[in-house]
């Protein structure tokens, strides 16, 4: 048995899937398949046949999962589970054919403990959705804010392990998912929390099994169900840019507001000074900025009204200490409320002529502690110099620096470098160019003693190839897990590598 | 000599280079306050999968009669091209904003070219053209200025009260109140002298020759009514007359006349103290924002002002850009096509009004009004579905209340 060698769709297998969900919700289209083919992260079209799912189906419940699962292990065919296609990490695109699972239909809000503060949903509800629609009214909100907030569906959050730009108030999403249900690649159901508990934040019994489950990119299993924590809707919100000369004293002041104590910190960003750079020239609000602005914190407070007028106060303290200035309230609402669009979706780039054209954004990331920081920006910047400077298609839009601990500001940095690429000019060369530039981004992450991704997962061709070395022995134990919960590897095959997982076998037959 | 273009060449010269505008980036922020998402949370239906749809056919991927199906999916609301960022931020940098109801236009344009349309739509189509009018009404077809019967309207001049196919043969009311109004204000408008339906929705259907038939004959009887202005009734036409006609003729075929919707003329009127709001009209609702006049055409102040105006309403407002995520479903054709579709979007917006604990729904939209009242009639809702306008016409005094269960 290889990890390769998987049935084929045949009429029968296709005619199985129907009296499973119903016609109408087995597509074969080409344009249905198509459309499931890619995620936002760039996308090499000239390969697209290679990425083609062969169908697409559209479970409505547990049960239709698992029934699905089953059916997938009969006919050893590859499952890739879908939920909002918007990650960043590839972990939606097939690599290996099959049939992609997309759970968008599995939408149902099930139950709001408002006594315990949870909620229990089916994974496919949008976190600005479940705000609005059923959370808002209570007072109540789930705080899972990452630039795809309007569109990104829970299901996918568990799925990549996703990172909140309120981390730092908040938590992220393994700390906010309390507990889920899933269907394993054996076919079994499973539901992880604390201990056995459904609502329980905190126990000790047993191995801390959840954490298996939460950013595994659908290599174990398909997410069905999730109890979420819930908390109290911020009465205040107050985000404060100040703006520097240069990145040194920017990065060290970053530190400082990190640091600060106070307890409503929710996040803190760093702008580089190609970040600066880059927005000076279309955006307008940084375009009027005097021309000493070189660099610029953010600083953001969410909590009681009491509490953030305490926050604001340090926030402007700190600023005129650190030799920040404040670019007033207007840029700095503005910036925040329009943090969802205004950075992921620029959609244009230039050329070196200058030359405005049609880019797409992609970012890579990685987590490190802040005292690396300043290193590795030089270092990335340069590996995207070479890129742009060999190839027209690209273009360094500048690198931003996150709060990365959950519930603290301080210690680790989500690092991103954004780079604009005219997407539609990707052949061979320039595809296997960017792999390698994103090797080498990896590969200085972990020089510098971090992890080659903290908020999108390291499923991307590339970086993919340095997670057994990150991971060391680690990654055997991953082999074991994966081989335990979808013994015949139908559950998104080919990703993080797990092919090896099945190597041995192959080799004894 | 050289072939004739495929249908998936014309549409790969039009619309690759937008549509790659999509899809490249892929990141689907339209896809929620898509009505039709909402109900079948099914991507191929959306602004996404309609733009990854033509990126396919450009690539050879598939053709119009793989994707002719889903193309009917859509309401033509607008709300995805008003939420892509796109749109909000960068598009016109590089001359590519996003324009979905385009691009559904012409593959529904190129299905039909290809005899592949839906049948219903065909069917539909052919109707209208038998009439000359949209076949909306119930039993032995009318007249069309049957509902301006003892009225005493005259025909042609400066000003045309365009009444289309919905208003004309279904809810008569609306158009008569208009008629009142405008007459208790002194305003001289006059009927076309043989009014057609006005082309559009066979336009969005994708039956593009007979949209421009139906838009020549109309233009060529405003010009022999010596038209300047044209009153539309419904934000539908006032789409078709404002872009669409354009489209088909040419804008030059337009430039003589002015196209106003009936509800910022009723706004000027009631502000002017032309139209004076006496009657109180005690009822509390709220105000559904048509697709075409809020998304497509930024009008949402003035209805909201004429509502605010009326004594004794309670005006409980959702604003219009919450609305973007709102649709009656009669749009786009697809009640005509998708029945099913077209009444579970209806009953969401139903649902949505419901938990204002309000009396009515009022929209500005004769269209709309089509799905939303028969959520009433089957009994899904006890909500009153009014008009505007007859809203206005009872509190000016030219409409008897009783008449529509106020």
């Amino acid at each position: 048995m290889t990890s390769l060698a998987y049935g084929q769709l045949t009429d029968e297998a296709l005619s199985q899937l129907s009296d499973i969900l119903g016609a109408e919700r087995v597509l074969t289209t080409p344009q249905a398949r198509f459309q499931r083919a890619s995620v936002p992260a760039p996308f090499p079209l000239h390969r697209a046949a290679e990425y083609m799912p062969d169908a697409v189906v559209l479970p409505e419940t547990t049960a239709e999962v698992q029934a699905i699962v089953r059916w997938a292990n009969r006919h050893r065919i590859p499952l890739v589970p879908r939920c909002g296609g918007t990650g960043l990490a590839d972990g939606a695109v097939p690599l290996r054919h099959g049939v992609v699972v997309d759970t968008k239909r599995m939408n149902r809000f099930l139950e709001l403990d408002l006594e315990n503060r949870t909620c229990t949903i089916q994974p496919a509800i949008n976190m600005l959705k479940l705000n609005e629609e059923y959370l808002l009214p209570h007072g109540l909100f789930y705080p899972d804010d990452p630039a795809s907030y309007p569109v990104s569906i829970i299901g996918g959050r568990i799925g990549t392990g996703g990172w909140s730009l309120l981390g730092a108030r908040y938590g992220h999403v393994p700390d906010n998912v309390l507990s889920l249900e899933l269907v394993l690649g054996n076919g079994e159901i499973l539901r992880v929390g604390g201990g056995g508990g459904k609502k329980i934040r905190k126990s000790s019994t047993g191995y801390r099994l959840k954490d298996l489950f939460i950013g595994h990119q659908g290599t174990l299993g398909i997410t069905t169900e999730c109890t979420l924590e819930l908390y109290a809707q911020p009465e205040a919100v107050f985000p404060a840019f100040f703006l520097y000369r240069d990145f040194e004293t920017a990065w060290r002041a970053a530190k400082r507001f990190s640091e600060c104590g106070v307890a409503t910190l929710a996040g803190v960003v760093l702008f580089d000074e190609q970040k600066v750079e880059f927005l000076r020239r279309d955006d307008e609000a940084w375009i009027p900025l005097p021309t000493w602005v070189r660099t610029a914190v953010c600083v953001v407070a969410y909590g009681l009204e009491r509490e953030v007028e305490v926050a604001r106060e340090v926030f402007l303290t700190l600023g005129r200490e650190t030799s920040g200035v404040y670019a007033g309230r207007e840029l700095s609402e503005g910036d925040w409320a329009s943090r969802h669009d205004r950075y992921a979706t620029p959609l244009h780039g230039r050329r070196k002529d200058g030359q405005v054209v049609r880019m797409s954004w992609h970012c890579e990331d990685a987590a490190l502690n802040w005292s690396e920081l300043a290193e590795v920006r030089e270092k990335w910047h340069e590996i995207v110099r070479r890129l742009v400077d060999r190839y027209e298609i690209f273009d360094d839009w500048g690198m931003f620096f996150y709060s990365n601990s959950p519930f603290r500001g301080w210690g680790d940095y989500l690092v991103e470098i954004d780079v604009g690429i005219q997407e539609e000019l990707i052949d061979e060369e320039t595809w296997q160019a960017w792999c390698a530039a994103k090797r080498e981004i990896a590969a200085v992450a972990l020089e510098h003693g971090g992890s080659i991704t903290a908020a999108h997962g390291a499923t991307r061709a590339g970086e993919v190839e340095l997670v057994p070395v990150e991971l060391g022995y680690g990654f055997e134990l991953m082999k074991i897990i994966k081989r335990w919960a979808d013994p015949n590897n139908i559950m998104n095959p080919g990703k993080y590598e797990l092919d090896r997982a099945y190597v041995w076998e192959a080799e004894n037959v | 000599m050289a072939q004739a273009k495929t249908e998936e060449e014309k549409l790969k010269e039009q619309f690759e280079g937008p549509a790659f505008g999509c899809f490249s980036s892929r990141h689907k922020f339209c896809r929620e306050i898509c009505p039709t998402y909402q109900v079948t949370r099914n991507e191929s239906h959306t602004s996404y999968g309609f733009h990854a749809s033509m990126v396919a056919i450009a690539r050879g991927l598939a053709s119009v009669a793989d994707v002719a199906a889903d193309f009917r999916f859509c309401t033509m609301c607008g709300a995805c091209e008003n939420r892509c960022p796109n749109t909000l931020f960068t598009g016109d940098f590089y001359r590519n904003r996003t324009r979905t109801i385009d691009l559904v236009r012409n593959v529904r344009a190129a299905a039909h070219s290809l005899g592949i349309s839906d049948p219903a739509w065909q069917d539909w189509n052919e109707r209208t053209q038998l009439h000359k009018n949209e076949p909306v009404w119930e039993g032995a077809k009318p007249q069309p200025d049957d509902w301006a019967r003892g009225l005493n309207l005259p025909k042609g001049g400066e000003t045309i009260l365009f009444c289309d196919c919905e208003a004309a043969h279904h809810r008569t009311s609306v158009p008569q109140a208009i008629a009142r109004l405008l007459q208790t204000a002194g305003v001289p408008f006059g009927l076309m002298f043989e009014q057609w339906c006005c082309g559009g929705p066979a336009y969005e259907m994708g039956f593009i020759d007979q949209a421009r038939a139906f838009a020549s004959h109309n233009v060529q009887d405003w010009r022999r009514a010596g038209a300047k202005r044209i009153l539309c009734v419904d934000p539908h036409d006032y789409i078709h007359f404002t872009e669409d006609y354009p489209n088909l003729l040419g804008s030059e075929a337009m430039r003589d006349f002015e196209i106003v919707h009936i509800v910022e003329l009723l706004d000027e009127l009631i502000r002017d103290g032309r139209i004076r709001l006496t009657e109180r009209i005690p009822l509390r609702v709220t105000y559904h924002d048509p697709c075409r006049l809020n998304k497509r055409k930024g009008i949402h102040e003035a209805p909201r002002r004429i509502l605010r105006a009326i004594p004794g309403l309670d005006f409980v407002d959702v604003d219009h850009v919450t609305q973007w995520a709102f649709c009656s479903g009669g749009g786009g054709g697809v009640p005509i096509a998708l029945p099913e579709l077209a009444k579970e979007i209806s009953t969401r917006r139903i649902r949505k009004a419901e938990e204002l604990q309000v009396d009515a729904l009022v929209s500005a939209c004769v269209w709309a009004e089509r799905p939303l009242s028969e959520r009433r009639a089957d009994g899904t809702t006890n909500l009153r579905i009014y008009d505007i306008v007859e809203l206005v016409a009872v509190s000016a005094g030219v409409l008897d209340g009783a008449g529509i269960g106020l």
